[in-house]
């Protein structure tokens, strides 16, 4: 789930790999141990932090009936607030919206938008709406002083805190069944119009493109929706995405930059030395990955970086070393005991073994920190050289440098936020780099799991975009290599064309479907030709399911994010007056409405950030500044971190592309749900645990 | 004979409300030791912002005591069991004002966990039992007069059927004749051997039916004790008869003169107003009953 799995736990982990690790306090080889540990530590008092607050939950067993009760009179003042105007508000307004704003679009524009203005209609009126209710829940009740009696009944403060919580998500159940009972009776009724019109535009398009008046193929979503209209929901499998491949073109600067802390590996590749090699002439590797640090917005004096020696060969002979770059990107490292690793002695009969190529990896763990990756065509852009590594030196010979093979970028910058990424064909230029690659996996892929047409093949979509980097006259085409894991010597091949942003449908044999993993690897067939895709691009086709099923799910997550809300904001109004639990639940929101846009921002940044090099010889204000903005920066990471993310909460995102909803998203957020709405009660439980009620 | 069992025992009870500078904190109750027997009716008296709320407040466990500690029915202040054989009755009646007063009772009922059957029932009795008009009884509380609503205050206090019932001050807003029926109630429920603690300004009412008291004046007790003890005048001798004629008198007044008596008067009593009210309403009732 990456950086951002649990806020607090996730900052720490951070914290301790990126801090203590570059000023030394941790001992480097220790790191990685220590950094989870510390999270665990963290999440393990964060459950105690709940289990202590719950305590009282154990006599809570005859109080579940008295917290109901306060329940309904929470409802009751919800419903006598007529909470039931924000039904009629929210119909007027979407009505007049989809009536006023949907207008020209295609039918299935059209259906994108009303489902957007319904769904996000009840979000914001919702939030907004159930936001206030649920900050003014305890304050209003201490101001009318009605705490004065219902405190002098048997309950206890966590039953009157869980009652108001309870009615006021009860309040929220029923205006969302409502509304979408509501978005369903629409959308049945404009179906038909949708599969009319989809089916008019489908078969216009298609006769198009038969007689090649455009190049544009007919759109399958369109067929799609004038054969089962919009209510039903398409489902997918996805498998995952990597990214393998060169660095860049020397010459053109998009170059590609390996992110610290982020599941992206730069490997390189080494052939070994000689079984007889002599041990007085060790092998060193040199780095150099000239740093960056976006949150500092300089080079970084220090920076850490990850390397592994693996013998390819034999996986498991590994050695493991964290080293320090320099602020100008050099590190240099010896492997200790070099004559064991690099010749592999038989104990039965004392062989001495060449044990094959070795590759190095580089990693780098910390979160905002870049590193610039050289491609080696010159030597002094070379990320890796390595001494005496070549196998036909004259031995004794001590000084050699071996430049880098192609250096690659393993990996794919997965974020949740779906940005496009790029990989790079062949050049026009130099013929001998290789394009990258990008390979989905589908693990263990059943036949049974898709459905095979009748000549025995089943369906691939793929939504991909092109950059004409380089060869703007070239066509889009694409290289797909398909085979079973267990079975790699049959591929099937297909070249196709890549509509940009248009989902093209791909058959492939069901053959390849042997229950190891499904690999889709993709190329770009042309030189100069990128081809931009996200992690969903992949994806196999499944039989659809109701679109009522799908719509349930979306309104199950704007409850889901409404109940957070209430929690947030009850929980707030446990010691604050309700202008200013208000406030506080709006910021809340806000910052945990920006997670992504943080994150964004730090990609975004990153893509020009050597322009910001040369900050050793800037004034001591300068400086300062920096050193200023750095800590707010990490202030705001660290909020954004602990306040619940509220952008996970999506119900538009599947729905709106005539897409199923997947079970694991629907769980995913359930738990995060339950995962922040726990913490918040117990932090608001106690604060009202000893607090005076009258 | 066994002693009486307390139903409140403070130890040095002291509340001070917090203020952000010395100055503006309220030393509101200061070192108060209380004892009420179970089956009696305790009167606390005291002028406005003496701690005679702030007492009872402690006393429910709605406020944490500065110092000293509290027991009521033999557990701390504030205990959730304890709570269960409580009425409280607040000085103003502060009830749900989207509510109904069946909505009121039905809630409070379901806060002392009576099943459905059984709320419905006390609702009912206890609504009569106050006396709230039934052609009220299903509008919003919000709309009541200030007696309707005390009522219903009252109904809640005793919807449980409590073995301590605290009441701050019980009349205020009422008609004299809820006053009465007030009072009627009380020693209607000390028969029922509850206990009651009462907060008044309403002297007649203690006087009527309060066993003993303390009067507190700025957080502190400046008096207490039985009220017969209290009250009683042995120097003073009152005589009442009916058809007695003017020599008579003369002849009464003399020879207590003669006795060595001072300050000797003649009292003639009048009917009490409240009487007079009772009176006056009850026939009206009755007329209205009639009537329909
Ligand atoms: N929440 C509070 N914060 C600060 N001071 C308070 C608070 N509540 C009460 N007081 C003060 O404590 C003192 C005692 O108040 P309390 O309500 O107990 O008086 P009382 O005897 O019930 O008076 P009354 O007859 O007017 O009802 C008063 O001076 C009052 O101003
Ligand atoms: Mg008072």
């Amino acid at each position: 789930m990456g950086w951002n799995w649990f806020g607090p736990v996730a900052t720490t982990r951070w914290v301790f790999s990126a801090k203590l690790g570059r000023y030394g306090l941790v001992p480097q080889q220790h790191l990685g141990l220590v950094s989870i540990l510390a999270a665990v530590l963290v999440g393990v008092l964060i459950l105690a932090f709940i289990l202590v607050a719950f305590r009282d939950l154990g006599r809570l067993r005859t109080g579940i009936s008295r917290a109901w009760a306060i329940g309904r009179t929470a409802f009751t003042e919800a419903w006598s607030a007529r909470i039931w105007a924000i039904y009629i508000i929210w119909l007027g307004l979407v009505l007049i919206l989809a009536f006023t704003m949907v207008r020209g679009y295609g039918p299935a524009d059209e259906m994108r938008m009303y489902l957007t203005i319904f769904l996000r209609g009840q979000v914001v009126l919702l939030l907004l709406y159930l936001g206030i209710l649920a900050c003014m829940a305890l304050p209003r009740e201490r101001e009318r002083r009605t705490l004065i009696t219902t405190g002098s009944k048997p309950i206890s403060r966590l039953e009157l805190l869980l009652g108001k919580v309870l009615g006021l998500s009860t309040a929220a159940l029923v205006l969302v069944l409502a509304m979408m009972v509501t978005t369903w009776g629409f959308m049945t009724l404009v179906n038909a119009k949708i599969r009319h019109d989809a089916g008019v535009l489908y078969a216009m398009q298609k006769r198009s493109y038969d007689q090649l008046v455009r190049h544009v193929p007919p759109e399958p979503g369109l067929r799609y929706l004038a054969r089962h209209g919009v209510l039903q929901a398409s489902n997918n499998l996805r498998g995952r995405l990597r990214i393998a491949g060169l660095i860049s073109y020397a010459t053109n600067p998009p170059q590609r930059e390996l992110k610290g802390g982020s599941a992206e590996k730069l490997l390189f590749q080494f052939p070994s030395l000689p079984a007889t090699w002599q041990p007085q002439a060790p092998p060193l590797f040199i780095f150099h990955l000239p740093p960056f640090s976006l949150l500092k917005r300089q080079v970084p004096k220090k920076t850490i970086i990850h390397v592994t020696l693996t013998a390819n060969d034999n996986p498991l002979h590994r050695k493991h070393k964290v080293l320090t770059l320099n602020a100008d990107g050099d590190a240099v490292w010896q492997p200790s005991n070099p004559y064991k690793f690099f010749s592999f002695v038989d104990p039965r009969n004392g062989r001495v073994y060449d044990p094959g190529p070795v590759t190095v990896g580089v990693t780098c763990p910390t979160l905002g920190d870049y590193l610039l990756v050289g491609n080696g065509r010159t030597a002094a852009s070379a990320a890796c050289k390595a001494w005496n590594m070549d196998p036909n030196r004259v031995p004794g010979h001590l000084s050699f440098v071996l430049p880098q093979p192609d250096p690659r970028i393993f990996g794919f910058m997965k974020s949740k936020h779906q940005t496009w990424q790029e990989i790079a064909g062949a050049t026009t230029a130099q013929k001998n780099i290789p394009p990258e690659v990008a390979s989905m996996e589908f693990r263990h892929l059943q036949a049974s799991q898709v459905p095979i047409d009748h000549d025995g093949n089943f369906t691939v979509d793929l939504l991909l975009g092109v950059n004409k980097h380089f060869n703007e006259a070239a066509p889009a085409k694409a290289l797909i290599r398909a085979y079973a894991v267990d079975n790699p010597r049959h591929p099937v091949q297909r070249l196709i064309r890549v509509e940009e942003k248009h989902v093209t449908t791909l058959k492939l044999p069901a053959t390849l479907l042997d229950g190891s993993s499904l690999i889709i690897n993709l190329q770009s067939a042309v030189p100069g030709l990128w081809i931009k895709l996200r992690s969903n691009s992949i994806t196999l086709a499944r039989p659809p399911s109701p679109f009522i099923a799908n719509l349930g799910k979306s309104e199950l997550i704007i409850f889901c994010e409404t109940v957070l809300l209430i929690s947030i904001g009850v929980a707030a109004g446990t010691c604050l007056g309700w202008p200013v639990a208000l406030l506080v639940t709006a910021v809340c929101y806000l910052l945990g409405s920006i997670l992504e846009f943080i994150h964004r921002m730090f990609d975004q940044i990153s893509q020009g950030f050597s322009f910001f090099h040369g900050g050793e010889h800037a004034a001591w204000s300068a400086h300062l500044g920096w050193l200023i903005r750095a800590v707010m920066v990490r202030t705001l990471y660290f909020l954004v971190h602990v306040v619940p993310d509220f952008t996970r909460f999506d119900p538009t995102r599947f729905i709106v592309q005539s897409v199923n909803m997947p079970w694991a998203f629907l769980g995913w957020n359930l738990l995060w749900t339950v995962i922040f709405v726990l913490p918040t009660l117990a932090l608001g439980y106690l604060l009202l645990r000893r607090q005076e009620l009258a | 004979m066994v002693a009486p069992a307390q139903a409140i025992q403070t130890r040095q009870l002291t509340k001070i409300y917090p203020g952000f500078w010395k100055s503006q904190k309220v030393p509101a109750l200061l070192q108060l030791n209380l004892q009420v027997q179970q089956g009696e009716i305790f009167g606390l008296l005291g002028p406005n912002g003496s701690g005679k709320t702030t007492t009872i407040k402690l006393l429910l466990g709605l406020i944490n005591p500065t110092a000293g500690e509290a027991q009521v029915m033999g557990r701390p202040a504030g205990d959730q069991e304890t709570r269960r054989r409580i009425g409280y009755l607040p000085e103003e009646s502060y009830l749900y004002r989207f509510l109904n007063a069946r909505q009121t009772l039905d809630f409070y009922g379901r806060l002392f966990n009576m099943n459905r059957v059984q709320r419905r029932r006390a609702v009912d009795y206890y609504l009569d039992f106050v006396g709230l008009d039934p052609a009220v009884r299903g509008r919003r509380i919000g709309t009541y007069s200030k007696g309707q609503t005390r009522r219903v205050a009252l109904a809640q206090a005793l919807l449980n059927n409590p073995d301590l019932i605290i009441m701050d001050e019980p009349t205020s807003g009422l008609d004299p004749v809820g006053i009465l029926e007030i009072k009627n109630m009380i020693l209607r429920l000390k028969q029922a051997g509850k206990t009651v603690l009462l907060s008044t300004h309403q002297l007649a009412d203690v006087e009527d039916v309060c066993d003993r008291l303390v009067i507190l004046y700025r957080g502190r007790v400046e008096m207490s004790g039985a009220l017969s003890d209290l009250l009683e005048r042995r120097d003073v001798f009152q005589l009442e008869a009916r058809q007695v004629s003017p020599e008579l008198q003369e002849r009464l007044v003399a020879l207590t003169r003669e006795s060595g008596a001072t300050d000797v008067q003649i009292i003639r009593p009048r009917a009490r107003l409240e009487d007079l009210f009772k009176r006056l309403v009850d026939a009206k009732r009755q007329t209205e009953r009639a009537g329909k």
